[in-house]
């Protein structure tokens, strides 16, 4: 069982730096935002991949729990930016923004 | 028990490349959501219950209280991740992204 | 348990740690990189999953990957920045470069020096730390050696931690908090019944308004099971406040001030650290020093010696206090601009 579940998991990480060329590639910005919701899904997964080849399955299931709970917040955050600004491209603020 | 958590998790592997392709290859940011969306649930659904087959069989009542906790897993995974893609794509199209066309291409 | 680490895990998690920071850094819309940022805060706590470091890798995934990416897009949202200005000529970069390299490579030099993984006789394991694995369970019957190390053994070091996220929130509130606005924003304005834009989501609400429930029951188990999963006061405190966070975005914040009025926050801030700081003074007066749990058990219930196990337990439940409303509060001033009525 430990082969297999190894074997799945490095799939499971190469499926996720295919997704990571989205999130570089993405022409908008919540195309990235796509990305990084279905990395994070993916992550609750490695996590119960690495409590299954530990052996102690019950220490890892609390947090996929937590990270579930939080990865929907993150989505729900950036999403309401957007809801709100009402646009996608940045725009230019007068004098240059000096955030860097 | 064990043969069908391995055939589930490997199915659930199958539905997410067909998640990635989709969503390297569609055209728009909104076929990319559909690909996503529908996909990346459908998929973390079927490996997480692959999980419980797995681990199911676990002495003196820890199996049971493995599977359920998945099960919560699930549960919240089955509710939050398609609120999320609606929420996105709400936001998408209020920020005003244009849809594909087959003929503007 | 099977070898650890598991090194083909931990290889490619490395590789995806380096991509993600240096996609997050390279990205020039600041909410992109905002988000990338809360991804590479992620893969981080897998890479502590990995290593067996359970109580760390939940932390890290609370905080950084959930409430912390939060926090930059409310701030995101105030100060209305979006794009990363470009910086410096070439001969700049070029210069920064090589100052980093050669830091780099300094520190790196030290990397034969140090003991191999695990390995018995380095300083760590051969002095402090067989001390608490023998004796943990004998002590304060607590099987988690992580939460009796943080809340028995170095109880000053976590008392002052929680004095530390106090001050961040006051600071924090002192700095944005306008008073010229409290005096505007009334009362009726805020109990009245709220209005929402037709073009809000109703999907959001009651799928939001499901899960709060659950979030903040699992975030109590979290704090009072802390004894004997991972879990804790700290992980338990941000889980309970990013459940209130996620009522104030996908309602309006208002309905979040028509629970917890400001007042009552802030009050409550403090009373997290009061009472872990009573309990202390608490064992000064039955006989003891300060933070010595066992001399509780003259008023505590239970049997003699648990009387350490309820010591802890009385801590957590303090960090997890103020932990959360630090969150909350944090998240209203961020997200308003101080002005408490309306924001992301």
């Amino acid at each position: 069982m430990n082969t297999f579940i190894t074997t799945a998991g490095i799939a499971l990480i190469g499926l996720m730096l295919l997704v990571l060329i989205r999130a570089i590639k993405g022409p908008t910005v919540i195309d990235r935002l796509v990305a990084i919701n279905v990395i994070g899904t993916k992550s609750i997964v490695m996590l119960l991949f690495a409590g299954i080849l530990f052996g102690q399955l019950e220490m890892f299931v609390d947090i996929a729990l937590g990270y579930g709970l939080l990865n929907y917040i993150v989505s729900i955050a950036a999403s309401r930016y957007y809801q709100h600004r009402k646009s996608l491209e940045p725009e230019h603020s007068p004098g240059g923004s000096p955030v860097s | 028990m064990d043969l069908l958590g391995y055939i589930l998790i490997s199915t659930g592997l199958v539905f997410f490349l067909g998640t990635t392709i989709g969503l390297l290859r569609f055209p728009d940011f909104y076929t990319r959501m559909h690909a996503a969306g529908k996909g990346d649930t459908l998929s973390t659904v079927v490996i997480l219950i692959g999980c419980i087959c797995l681990n199911a069989t676990q002495e003196d009542g820890l199996g049971l209280l493995l599977a359920l906790k998945i099960l919560l897993i699930i549960n919240f995974i089955l509710i939050g991740s398609p609120t999320a893609t609606h929420a996105m794509m709400d936001a998408g199209n209020k920020a005003g992204a244009v849809p594909w066309r087959k003929d503007s291409e | 348990m099977p070898e650890l680490p598991i090194w083909q895990f931990d290889v490619l998690l490395l590789i995806l740690v380096v991509l993600f920071a240096v996609v997050a850094l390279s990205i020039r819309n600041l909410m992109g990189a905002a988000v990338v940022f809360g991804a590479y805060s992620f893969m981080m706590c897998l890479i502590w999953a990995g290593m067996g470091a359970v109580d760390v890798a939940f932390t890290e995934a609370a905080v950084g990957a959930g409430v912390s990416t939060v926090f930059v897009v409310s701030t995101l949202y105030n100060t209305g920045a979006t794009m990363q200005r470009r910086t410096g000529g070439l001969t700049f970069k070029l210069f920064i470069g090589v100052v980093v390299t050669v830091a780099g490579a300094f520190l790196l030099s030290a990397l034969p020096d140090f003991p191999k993984w695990g390995a018995p006789d380095s300083p760590v394991n051969a002095t402090v730390a067989p001390y608490y694995i023998l004796n943990t369970f004998e002590d304060a019957h607590v099987p988690n050696i992580v939460t009796s190390v943080l809340a028995d053994y170095r109880g000053f070091d976590t008392l002052l931690e929680t004095t530390v996220v106090f001050i961040a929130c006051i600071a924090i509130y002192s700095i944005m908090r306008v008073d010229k606005a409290k005096l505007e924003t009334d009362e009726p304005a805020i109990v009245a019944a709220p209005r929402y834009d037709p073009s809000d989501s109703l999907i959001v609400r009651q799928a939001s308004r499901f899960m709060v429930p659950f979030m903040q029951l699992f975030a109590l188990y979290v704090i009072a099971h802390g004894h004997y999963s991972p879990g804790g006061g700290f992980q338990g405190g941000v889980i309970l406040g990013a459940s209130l966070i996620l009522l104030a975005i996908s309602f309006d914040l208002k309905f979040l001030l028509r629970q917890w009025s400001e007042k009552t926050l802030m009050l409550l801030v403090a009373v997290g650290v009061f009472l872990y700081a009573a309990v202390g003074l608490t064992c000064m007066f039955m006989g003891g020093d300060y933070l010595d749990y066992g001399f509780l058990d003259s008023i505590l219930p239970g049997e003699k010696d648990m009387a350490r196990s309820h010591g802890i337990l009385l801590v957590e439940i303090g960090v997890g206090i103020t932990v959360m409303f630090s969150m909350i509060a944090i998240h209203i001033n961020l997200a308003s601009n101080g002005r408490f009525d309306r924001g992301l």
